[in-house]
């Protein structure tokens, strides 16, 4: 006799087969966006996680366990003046405070000097005055161009579908901002930074503000990101009480209208009918059945694993096969302290800033260190950015007066020897780098340590597959409308009924809140529900002065 | 314009009792805020992944919870509640025996008989719910009331079902005196004892047998014989009661820290949130109540003005006592599973159908050789309150089951070495210890070092080569993490009869009213039944929120068929 004869269940548990409209994989930024968009328009949509928590990159956990929490993934949030969820659901407020800070990015240099890039243009300027008053005086110049270019079409076209690049160019001729951009993206990040500024250490900042999210700073027609990620990067924004509380408000924005949360739910399958995506089965047994399914998982994932080959066309599988994940991940050493890290340097504003570059000297250093991280190696001349998190938030220390930070830098996701060994050796080097900058980070000052490699990044998230952040390289074969292909970047696929709106599809990654919501609009039309949101006049302007 | 808020009740603690009750009261139509000092809401049901793919679990980690009307009258299983369920039976793992320093010693039939007798699982049908429910889901008896044997809720289970369990003493008894009536093995009843103790009613206290025995019993009966756990851990439950809150319009603040229940005329009016709150306003008003979900000492001796408290009240408020010791609890990454040692063979083979790579060693409380052992243990921490004076083979220890049966599990998939069960060892609370309040932070290495030892009695794996990392907390650090687990207890104040039923803690505080008009408590350390996570706090709650006229609950609800209504209110029976 075993006990369950002695008694039923007590409790009824969610059920082993259920009916949806929208079944949306991964509870991700583009995940949660997708699934509220939809919950709130009247579908019946669930959304699975296979973490135990939602959010994906949006985390705040406590990795320097116990007492001490970090946002290990995303923390500069750079898009919050644009994405229009914050907005559509009314976030901003009660719900989510951004902090966002005038000193925002700092370089420190061995010899105590330093540079600052302030959301203040003209306290940027006065820093780069130490160095070259020319390259001051050029900085305000380019940044009055570039900021238009972003805020009149990189950022709004972010949330519009996107085009091929014949179209794109044709659009672009139609405004002087426009061409401006065109001249821009022929051109490599590298050639860029040389051409506009002449001194090396504002030149090193300049590169390294633009391509720390993954450019190939040699590599011709991504121009654009420059202007984005430096206009982005003086405006980047903390999300106070922790980036969970992004995916949080936007959970419970899903709940609320009336959506399901699964955690601890792994997918094992689409279930392809017909040639039609049908729903997904769960790894636990479950079954959900739906009319579409979103994947915002990376490609190889979502259509070899759940779809499966079998279901694919020989040239579709091909594209597949072909995507290529970042070419660098990162290793971050993450430090509970008694104290913040202190800068010595010639400008007390670097002790405020938002993020902190050391350890890089000059650009050939910089440009070497990036070469070989590419070529699976990290060398001593490495250096990376820090950020205290808890300046901005003292909710991430559970013992008031306590301190977390954390030192970022690119790495390669083989290292040879192995990530055990080679991670614990980086925590010694990054030490003894961040004391010469901050005398203060010594042992005595520093209560626990927790560093995250590549391959960790991968083990939490397993579609950042090699610890690409991204879910796929940044280049110019798999950036707009090859993001991830051109059957798949307006969010449709050759599988009727799924559709992929996560990191891998245009725009692509780094919480910019744009696949999920063009993956929510684009079911919207196909299933013919009446969106309740409208476009924001940024947007507007742009469809009316380049679409039309 | 002020940003100020305003609801019908302000809930303060995000915890598994304020999320619950926010549910309970949504449902019923009211406008509920939450607010929550740390960055994530769910309190003790927490999920921790510190190092990535190793998912650990600091405080709640097993389903106490099953016989809740909370599944049905929240209806959680539409807001994702499910369960992992352990494919071991516990009939089959209970015949592996308790470990005492002699090796395994089997459990008789009497002692598996006794044991399912009291659970009432011997009934036709089976009465375990109706038992579990009247025992810890009922609001304690109105002041007025003298408690009798003709009142007491499980006393008239037993009377219906199982009435030879019904002795004159039963209420007088401890637990120890209990389980020599119904039980055999001495090592059984010190191993049932043990678990109690750390489940926050000991084995040695008297008049609380039948809670006490009960409280371990909830872990397995309910679950249909087997230690079993919600998928994503208690955190996953807390998620589905999180979300019935939320779907029915519970407004959630996380960052939200509470500095002051804002008190007028004797009545709550609303909470001040600390200036680092992450909100724009900085006070939220209530219309009807504020519910504090948090322990008494915040609730009365911080966030409540003196003046608003009378001197006697606060005496009884700070004589309130934590003596049922702090969990220190230690989970180890390990390079080879930490295994019971050849000795305790039968143990390790007990989990035998348990499939994924993670053998580890799982359950057990060890030495259980005799009771004598079980006072030391007690003398040591409630009595010296010092560090521990035992030698390392003499300290008792409780391994919680370990959770790699689940092969979705983090625990069950994990690549990069094993990660063992929770080990607890009761250490005196902070403020209680002689050497200071800091003494445990101090040693902290020593300690690790000291139960490592007394761990390795009956367990191999946990050689210094073995071990890649030890995660373990203080009493203090777990109160600096999670302000309500007050020195670091996990069920709070003690449940002796002192402190429970209609004296938890306090008389005056019992059925979950304060002497602030409009301010309720619903947290483990002011009211019954205690911890666990069990929902039955904000259920018992509920009954007096109807009786004051806040809460009008739909056709959904229902009261313990052991509710006595107090005079001159509203009864939460439905007419």
């Amino acid at each position: 006799m075993t006990t369950d004869d002695y008694f039923g269940h007590m409790f009824q548990e969610f059920p082993e087969n259920s009916e949806w409209d929208a079944v949306i994989i991964g509870a991700g930024p583009n995940g949660l966006m997708a699934a509220a968009y939809l919950a709130k328009a009247g579908l019946k949509v669930a959304l699975i996680e296979r973490r135990y928590e939602i959010g994906g990159g949006l985390a705040t956990e406590e990795i320097l366990y116990p007492c001490y929490s970090s946002n290990p993934h995303v923390i500069y949030h750079m898009m919050v003046d644009y994405m229009p969820v914050i907005k559509d659901f009314n976030l901003d407020g009660a719900s989510l405070l951004w902090i966002k800070p005038n000193a925002q990015t700092a370089m420190v240099f061995e010899d105590g000097k330093s540079l600052l890039l302030t959301q203040m243009i003209e306290d940027t300027k006065d820093s780069i005055s130490k160095f070259s008053f020319k390259d001051a005086v050029n900085f305000g110049k380019v940044m009055r161009s570039w900021r238009r270019i972003v805020d009149e079409i990189v950022a709004p076209a972010t949330y519009v579908p996107t085009m091929t690049p014949i179209e794109m160019s044709m659009a672009l001729q139609k405004t002087k901002v426009g061409q401006e951009m065109l001249e821009l993206i022929e051109q490599s990040p590298l050639e860029i930074i040389n051409h506009t500024f002449e001194n090396d250490r504002v030149r090193a900042l300049m590169l390294y503000a633009s391509c720390m999210w993954g450019l190939d700073p040699r590599e011709t027609g991504i121009g654009f990101f420059v202007p984005l990620l430096l206009d982005r990067g003086m405006n980047k924004c903390y999300c106070y009480g922790g980036s969970h509380k992004f995916a949080s408000a936007m959970g419970r924005e899903l709940v609320k209208a009336g959506g399901l949360i699964l955690e601890h739910a792994e997918v094992n399958k689409i279930i392809v009918q017909n040639g039609r995506a049908a729903g997904v089965e769960l790894a636990e047994g479950r079954t959900l059945r739906s009319k579409v399914v979103m994947s915002t998982l990376d490609p190889h994932t979502t259509f070899l694993d759940l779809v499966g080959a079998q279901h694919l066309d020989k040239d579709f599988k091909a594209l597949i096969d072909g995507w290529k994940y970042d070419k660098w991940s990162f290793y971050t050493l993450h430090v509970a302290s008694e104290e913040p890290p202190r800068y010595k340097c010639d400008d007390p504003w670097v002790n405020d800033a938002f993020m902190t570059i050391f350890g890089i000297e000059s650009t050939e250093q910089l440009l070497a260190h990036w070469d070989n991280v590419v070529a699976g190696k990290i060398g001593a001349n490495f250096g990376g950015h820090a950020t205290c998190e808890t300046l901005h938030d003292p909710h991430l220390s559970d013992k008031p007066g306590k301190h977390t930070s954390f030192f970022q830098m690119h790495a390669p996701y083989e290292i040879p020897g192995g990530w055990e060994k080679k991670g614990k050796e980086m925590e010694e080097a990054i030490l003894a780098k961040w004391q010469k900058v901050a005398p203060n980070m010594k042992r005595e000052n520093i209560i626990m340590t927790v560093h995250e490699t590549p391959v960790d990044i991968e083990t939490r998230f397993p579609n950042m597959r090699r610890g690409g952040i991204k879910h796929g390289d940044y280049k110019p074969i798999q950036l707009g409308s090859f993001r991830p292909n051109q059957e798949c970047s307006s969010t449709r696929t050759p599988v009727e009924g799924l559709y992929v709106c996560g990191a891998s599809t245009y725009p692509g990654g780094l919480v910019l809140g744009g696949p999920g919501y063009l993956g929510a609009n684009k079911v919207a039309e196909d299933l013919g529900v009446k969106k309740w949101w409208k476009t924001t006049p940024e947007m507007e302007r742009y469809i009316k002065t380049y679409l039309t | 314009m002020s940003r100020d808020e305003r609801y019908d009740v302000v809930i303060v603690g995000g915890g598994p009792n304020g999320m619950a009750t926010a549910a309970y009261l949504a449902k019923c139509g009211l406008s509920v805020c939450v607010l929550e000092e740390r960055v994530e809401c769910g309190g003790a049901c927490e999920t921790v992944e510190p190092i990535p793919g190793v998912r650990i679990y600091p405080h709640a980690m097993l389903m106490y919870a099953a016989p809740a009307p909370g599944f049905e009258q929240l209806e959680l299983h539409k807001y994702g509640f499910r369960m992992a369920w352990n494919p071991v039976d516990m009939m089959k793992s209970l015949t592996a025996g308790n470990t005492t320093t002699q090796g395994v010693s089997p459990i008789t039939e009497k002692d598996a008989m006794g044991f399912a007798k009291l659970g009432g699982l011997l009934g036709q049908p089976p009465f375990t719910q109706e038992l579990m429910r009247a025992t810890f889901w009922c609001p304690p008896h109105p002041s007025e009331v003298e408690v009798t044997d003709e009142n007491t809720p499980y006393i008239q289970v037993y009377k219906k079902y199982q009435p030879d369990v019904c002795t004159p003493e039963l209420r007088e008894w401890t637990m120890f005196e209990l389980m020599d009536e119904f039980l055999e093995s001495e090592p059984f009843k010190v191993t049932m004892a043990f678990a109690a103790w750390a489940s926050g009613a000991a084995g040695h206290w008297e008049g609380v047998a039948i809670p006490a025995l009960l409280s371990v019993q909830l872990l397995i009966l309910p679950n249909t014989g087997k230690l079993s756990i919600p998928r994503g851990g208690l955190h996953g439950y807390f998620h589905a009661i999180h979300r019935c809150a939320v779907a029915h319009g519970t407004v959630v603040r996380t960052a939200c820290p509470v500095d002051e229940i804002i008190v007028q005329d004797g009545r709550a009016m609303g909470v001040r949130l600390r200036e680092t709150a992450a909100i724009g306003g900085r006070k939220i008003w209530a219309n009807k109540a504020v519910i504090a979900a948090v322990d008494y000492k915040q609730t009365f001796l911080k966030m409540i003005g003196r003046e608003h408290l009378d001197p006697s009240f606060i005496q009884k408020v700070k004589d309130i006592s934590l003596k049922n010791g702090t969990l220190y609890v230690t989970t180890y990454h390990t390079r080879k599973p930490i295994q019971w040692n050849q000795r305790y063979k039968a143990m390790q083979e007990s989990e035998t159908g348990v499939s994924g790579p993670a053998k580890v060693a799982s359950g057990g409380v060890y030495p259980s050789d005799s009771r004598e052992l079980y006072y030391e243990n007690v003398a040591d921490c409630d009595a010296r309150k010092s560090l521990p004076t035992l030698p390392p083979e003499k300290l008792m220890w409780f391994l919680t089951p370990s959770q790699a049966f689940n092969p979705t599990d983090c625990q069950g998939q994990y690549r990069n070495g094993y990660i063992s069960a929770a080990f607890e060892v009761n250490v005196p609370v902070p403020e209680y210890q002689i050497e200071g309040i800091d003494a445990q932070d101090k040693e902290k290495v020593k300690l690790d070092d000291y139960m490592r030892k007394a761990f390795s009695q009956a367990l191999d794996g946990l050689d210094e080569e073995n071990i890649i990392h030890c995660w373990s907390a203080t009493g203090r650090e777990v109160e600096f993490r999670n302000t309500g687990l007050i020195g670091g207890t996990w069920c709070g104040s003690r449940h002796c009869r002192d402190q429970s039923w209609t004296r938890r803690p306090i008389p005056e505080l019992a059925r979950y009213r304060t002497p602030i008009e409009g301010l309720y408590t619903c947290h483990q350390t002011t009211g019954h039944p205690g911890g666990l996570c069990l929902m039955a706090i904000p259920y018992n709650l509920m009954h007096i929120l109807i009786e004051d006229g806040i809460a009008e609950p739909g056709k959904w609800w229902y009261p313990s068929p052991y509710y006595i209504p107090q005079k001159a209110k509203v009864s939460a029976i439905p007419r």
